[in-house]
């Protein structure tokens, strides 16, 4: 696979100008400042503990909207250059297919990474108003996000490449939801019971995106503490799990007719 | 300087659609140093043939061959083109100026090369006043330039252009044509698609017409324009009265008419030669 890193450099970083010129980034402040509002509002309708409240709030608003804009990006990263035809003023340059989509990919997982940021500032911020105390595992839970966001663009970018935009986002949100409820349902007995579907379960998993590994929100809350291997290990999953799709992407990227 | 070997380009069809050959066993040798056009109506695989070339996408047999002066590899051979698509598109929020630096810098260029070469053909191409705007603000005329900037920026050897003179002005098609003759002289090869054969007769001194995705014509415009021309002179003279006449003959009968009419008293004013223009041509050629 041949790579050239100052061409991957150099297109990650105008696809991220290209984008944060765009007005995605000024959706994100607005995304943060509803955030904001629904916490304060959360808040004051409910009894328990507000700080709890403002991060569990805070922490689940900023997985969904992660996960909303990386969706969004994604599924135009590549299917837009395609359609709009912008990519072959790019490959028509010494630059392979392979460096084309690394660039962009990495490109806007910097855009991504950024909004990220900000609506985590704006969440804990909330949360250490309100008395929170700051706690390891809020800081893994928004890489966590960072990660599951990553895996829900490199997922729906691949995709994209394969199947309309609607259908390549529906199944990319199906995946998510599937992803997340897999982890609950491995543990009810109906399943323990029966051997064959905790292969299938397994199965699922081995290929499929296992997202509920990477959602830690229920320690966060109740101050439970988590091992830092299952910590490590979640993350090195997402990773691997998304350079695993990327490469795919590449593989069949570099097949395709770019018409 | 290339080379398309029994190229062949089926688009498969699918449960609704039924396969199409856009392209059919299509073989040319692009000279080196030449301007060449690449004619034919729609739809006649003028597009899918320079993509193709391009490698976006792949042909179902035959085989596209690069001279070595371009370069061994891929990536060399790419770096000596300068492609400019049918309809180019750009990114619409970053500036000109920004795309200009991308596209140099992806070409292997220092920022240095690029301001340089943006200081040389911006000018030209008369798109320095609006280089710092978002392209999105461009007209169509505007777009166009930018791509003939960002075509010719990093000094390719071999310059492919789908379609470059739709959406531009009569002005600014005349000062393009130029460009192509100024850049031809100083020794580059230009490959360029239109349908409108009086530009390409006006530029190129080759022609590579396609009909159906084959193969019609590859050859210099003199010679086409040589062989389609059916040798009609025509003669133009003054009688003693100083009243004028005209005479069509053809090659064989000029000589003696000629030499007959001025036995008879007429003073000979020019003789031509009808030429067709490769328009007639190519039409003629069109609705057979
Ligand atoms: N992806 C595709 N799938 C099926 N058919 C295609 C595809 N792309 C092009 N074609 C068909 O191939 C033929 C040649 O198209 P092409 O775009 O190469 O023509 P062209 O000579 O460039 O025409 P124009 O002068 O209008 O630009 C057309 O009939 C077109 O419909
Ligand atoms: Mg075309």
């Amino acid at each position: 696979m041949k790579l050239n890193l100052n061409n991957t450099f150099t297109i990650a970083k105008y696809t991220a100008k290209e984008i944060l010129k765009s007005k995605i980034l000024i959706s994100t402040l607005i995304i943060g400042l509803a955030l904001f509002v629904l916490t304060f509002v959360a808040y004051s309708f409910s009894y328990g503990d507000p700080a709890r409240i403002a991060i569990d709030f805070g922490l689940g608003m900023l997985s969904l909207s992660s996960v909303g804009i990386a969706t969004f990006i994604g599924v135009s990263l590549l299917f837009d250059e395609i359609e709009q035809r912008t990519i072959y003023q790019i490959i028509s340059r010494p630059v392979g297919r392979n460096t084309f989509l690394l660039g962009k990919t990495f490109g806007l997982i910097s855009v991504l990474v950024i909004n990220i940021l900000i609506l985590s500032f704006v969440s804990v911020a909330l949360y250490l108003f309100l008395d929170g105390e700051m706690n390891n595992l809020i800081v893994w839970s928004i890489i966590f996000t960072v990660v599951e966001a990553i895996m829900v663009l490199v997922i729906v970018s691949f995709f994209s490449l394969l199947t309309s935009k609607v259908l390549s986002v529906l199944l990319t949100i199906s995946l998510y939801i599937v992803g997340h409820a897999i982890g609950g349902v491995k543990l009810l007995t109906f399943v323990k019971d029966r051997p064959f579907l905790e292969y299938i379960i397994d199965g699922y998993q081995f290929l499929l995106p296992g997202f509920y590994k990477l959602n830690i929100k229920d320690f966060v809350l109740y101050k439970k503490s988590l091992p830092t291997e299952y910590l490590f290990s979640s993350l090195s999953y997402g990773i691997l799990y998304s350079l695993g799709v990327v490469c795919l992407s590449i593989f069949i990227f570099n097949k395709k007719d770019l018409n | 300087m290339l080379n398309l070997q029994n190229v062949t380009k089926k688009f498969t069809g699918d449960l609704f659609t039924q396969d199409f050959v856009a392209v059919n066993d299509l073989s040319f040798n692009l000279k080196t140093e030449s301007v060449t056009g690449f004619l034919g109506a729609n739809g006649a695989g003028k597009t899918t043939t320079l993509k193709m070339i391009m490698d976006f996408i792949r042909p179902s047999s035959g085989d596209i061959v690069f001279d070595s002066i371009l370069g061994t590899n891929q990536m060399e051979i790419f770096r000596n083109i300068g492609f400019l698509p049918e309809r180019p598109y750009f990114y619409p929020n970053l500036t000109g100026r920004e795309f200009c630096h991308y596209l140099g810098k992806v070409s292997g260029m220092n920022t240095g090369e690029i301001k340089r070469n943006i200081d040389k053909w911006a000018p030209i191409f008369k798109i320095e006043f609006a280089l710092d705007r978002t392209i999105k603000n461009y007209s169509k005329g505007m777009l166009q330039r930018v791509g003939f900037l960002v075509t010719l920026l990093h000094d390719p050897k071999l310059i492919i252009l789908d379609e470059p003179l739709s959406g531009l002005d009569p002005i600014g098609r005349k000062e393009l044509k130029s460009v192509i003759k100024d850049i031809n002289n100083e020794g580059k090869t230009v490959f360029f698609s239109s349908h409108i054969v009086s530009d390409v007769e006006e530029v190129c001194s080759d022609v590579i017409f396609i009909k159906n995705g084959s193969l019609f014509y590859e050859g210099s415009v003199d010679k086409i324009i040589r062989e389609n021309s059916k040798n009609d002179f025509t003669i133009t003279a003054f009688d003693s009265n100083d009243l004028k006449h005209i005479f069509e003959v053809n090659l064989n009968e000029k000589d003696k008419k000629i030499s007959s009419l001025m036995n008879e008293g007429f003073s000979i004013y020019s003789i031509e030669e009808e030429k067709p223009t490769l328009e007639e041509i190519v039409y003629e050629v069109k609705s057979k």
